[in-house]
């Protein structure tokens, strides 16, 4: 009887969540507005719902967006994957395409500050055509599906921009005016990101060799992770300058209360935990009755070190570096707070000015790149068990 | 009991340190003649508020995380695992920062794209957590209670919650930690919080209310940690 139940029990359930999501989708992109029409790039404007956006492909793009989620969470097997993979990219590109050309016609005879702004709807059904498109890519079992997925977004975005069918998308004007200020910010968050890394790791390095003083570092490395950033950066910048108060001459070395160097030094803080938890895992992963058989089988340090402490250490250090470099990139996010560039930047001038497509315009490179360095990172710790788990 | 509440001893002990540092008196002596401290019932006002935005954050957040975490490893829903996963990797890949910018041109200024960031932020650890927590117990403890004819809810109450009840904990104490912190991130899109005198105090050269803001936030998540251990070594003893 039990049995029985269960048996029924587990594909009903999986079922009705699949059959769910699959009008969940297509009920947003039909009720939800999918454009903002505003006079200027400050104000949020009038919501345009799907029948305006859209026009003629409503009908298609609702067809396909309720197909291809249904097939990614209910197929089995590599071709219902692909399928999934081909629905959903196809029904992406259409949504992006139809969108540019509604926002175009929209624009006609408006004045040229008038600004067609993607909305909420356009949003989600955007992320929940990449959710299915990645749902889809595991199913056909090939190697990184995220970044067949993150190519297939890329090429379909790069593509219809180069055709100029985004051309009125206020995201598109927006990054058309600020082309050089965003890289600069990219390469100012990649720099202050990386810069407190390695700050990071240099710490941890030396701590690490502090055999005695390891309980107390223990302590102070997760105490310090209580602390909030906020009060943290807050607290660098009140320091810096009691201290440049008390000894003027500082300044003359270019010492600052302001700017990347608090910046650099509130992130490597937090840094320190996860790098510091993965270097001792990582030193503690050959346990000691396998050394001692090393060490009696007479295998030299150097043996040892690259036979056992290696492969049993290196994905777990890995693994700790992506944890950091990860939280590295989202505190990297509040640095403005304290003077220092970067995306931040962005983000904290568009709300300041209030114009939510240069907050957009500095979240999306955040996230790609937040999402890209997991990514990386994961693959790069699975390959490395692999190799020597065999 | 002493040992029961030893770990809890240094968190509340440098909590309430920090708090008394926080005092007017003691900014005014620390930052000299001209300083322009907050006073203490502005103060006190502020963690207040602070405490009621992280606080409601982090209940709704464990709520839905136990309720959901619990019911992702039932059986009937192990096919969601991976799904999970992801979600939890894309919510962490957006900062509290972008999560309020993001909300503040549909919900205005001040507690509600707080709130948002609060549950957007924390939601997905959580959940991440607790389903790691549960997935710990050892299948053997679960056969055996089905062995004996316990019934899917004793299992779950009888067995699975109380063996997994020491991840629970570490994971609600990181969220509780997630959410005062995020909080004071909050004080970016207006909410009063003890984010606001370090905020308003870098742009306007305030070193005095910065120091309180600093050591009161510090204060409080260290304090909240303190009692969240207390809570928890009593629970696990039992």
């Amino acid at each position: 009887m039990i049995i029985a139940a269960e048996s029924w029990g587990r594909p009903f359930f999986k079922n009705s969540f699949s059959v769910a999501a699959a009008f969940a989708l297509p009920f947003i992109l039909w009720r939800m507005p999918l454009l903002h029409l505003a006079p200027n790039r400050l104000v949020s404007g009038e919501a345009i719902s799907s029948t305006t956006a859209l026009g003629a492909a409503l009908w298609p793009l609702l067809i396909l967006v309720a197909l291809g989620p249904c097939l990614a969470l209910t197929g089995r097997g590599r071709i219902a994957g692909f399928l999934a993979l081909v629905t959903c990219a196809g029904a992406f590109a259409l949504l992006l395409a139809a969108l540019g050309s509604g926002a175009h016609d929209l624009l006609a005879g408006q004045p040229a500050a008038a600004r067609a702004r993607l909305a909420a709807g356009a949003w989600l059904t955007g992320f929940g055509l990449c959710f299915g498109m990645l749902q889809g890519a595991r199913a056909i079992r090939i190697p990184a599906p995220g970044w067949l997925v993150a190519a297939c977004i890329a090429l379909v975005v790069v593509s219809l921009g180069a055709s100029g069918l985004l051309d009125a998308l206020s995201l598109t004007v927006e990054l058309r005016g600020r082309r050089d200020g965003l890289i600069q910010a990219i390469l100012d968050y990649l720099a202050l990101t990386g810069g407190a890394l390695v700050l990071a790791s240099l710490v941890v390095a030396a701590l690490g060799s502090w055999r005695r003083g390891r309980a107390v570092v223990d302590l102070l490395v997760s105490g310090l992770q209580v602390v909030p950033a906020v009060a943290l950066l807050g607290g660098l910048v009140a320091a810096a300058s009691a201290l440049l108060a008390m000894l003027p001459a500082l300044r003359g070395l270019g010492l600052s209360a302001l700017g990347s160097g608090p910046a650099l030094i509130g992130i490597a803080a937090y840094l320190l935990l996860p790098l510091w938890r993965g270097l001792q895992s990582a030193l503690r992963a050959p346990d000691p009755a396998m050394l001692d058989a090393a060490r009696a089988i007479g295998l030299t340090p150097r043996q040892i070190f690259v036979d056992l402490r290696l492969p049993l250490g290196a994905p777990i250090l890995i693994g700790g570096l992506r944890v950091a470099a990860v939280q590295a990139l989202g505190l990297a996010t509040l640095a403005p707070l304290v003077g220092a560039g970067g995306l931040g930047r962005l983000v904290f001038d568009g709300m300041a000015q209030f114009a939510p497509d240069l907050i957009v315009l500095g979240a999306v490179p955040v996230v790609g790149l937040s999402l890209a360095t997991e990514s990386g990172l994961s693959t790069v710790e699975a390959a490395l068990r692999r190799r020597w788990s065999s | 009991m002493i040992a029961v509440f030893r770990p809890a001893l240094a968190p509340l002990l440098l909590g309430l340190a920090l708090a008394a540092a926080s005092h007017p008196a003691f900014a005014r002596l620390l930052t000299g003649g001209g300083a322009r401290p907050l006073a203490a019932e502005r103060l006190l006002d502020l963690a207040l508020n602070h405490l009621l935005l992280a606080g409601t954050g982090f209940l709704v957040v464990a709520l839905l995380g136990l309720g959901l975490g619990i019911a992702a490893t039932r059986p009937a829903f192990a096919s969601l695992r991976p799904a999970i996963d992801t979600l939890a990797a894309f919510a962490q890949a957006v900062p509290p920062v972008v999560v309020v910018a993001l909300a503040l041109p549909i919900l205005g200024f001040g507690g509600p794209p707080t709130l948002l960031a609060l549950l957007a932020y924390g939601i997905m650890p959580v959940l991440r957590g607790i389903v790691g927590a549960i997935e710990t117990v050892p299948a053997e403890a679960r056969s055996a209670a089905e062995a004996i004819g316990f019934k899917e809810i004793q299992i779950l109450l009888g067995v699975e919650l109380p063996l997994a009840v020491h991840g629970i904990f570490e994971t609600l104490r990181t969220a509780f930690i997630l959410s005062v912190s995020v909080a004071a991130v909050g004080a970016l899109a207006g909410a009063p919080t003890l984010g606001t005198p370090i905020v308003a105090g870098l742009q306007n050269q305030n070193l005095a209310a910065m120091l309180q803001g600093t050591l009161a936030t510090a204060a409080l998540a260290f304090l909240g940690d303190g009692l969240l251990q207390a809570v928890a070594g009593r629970i696990e003893r039992r």
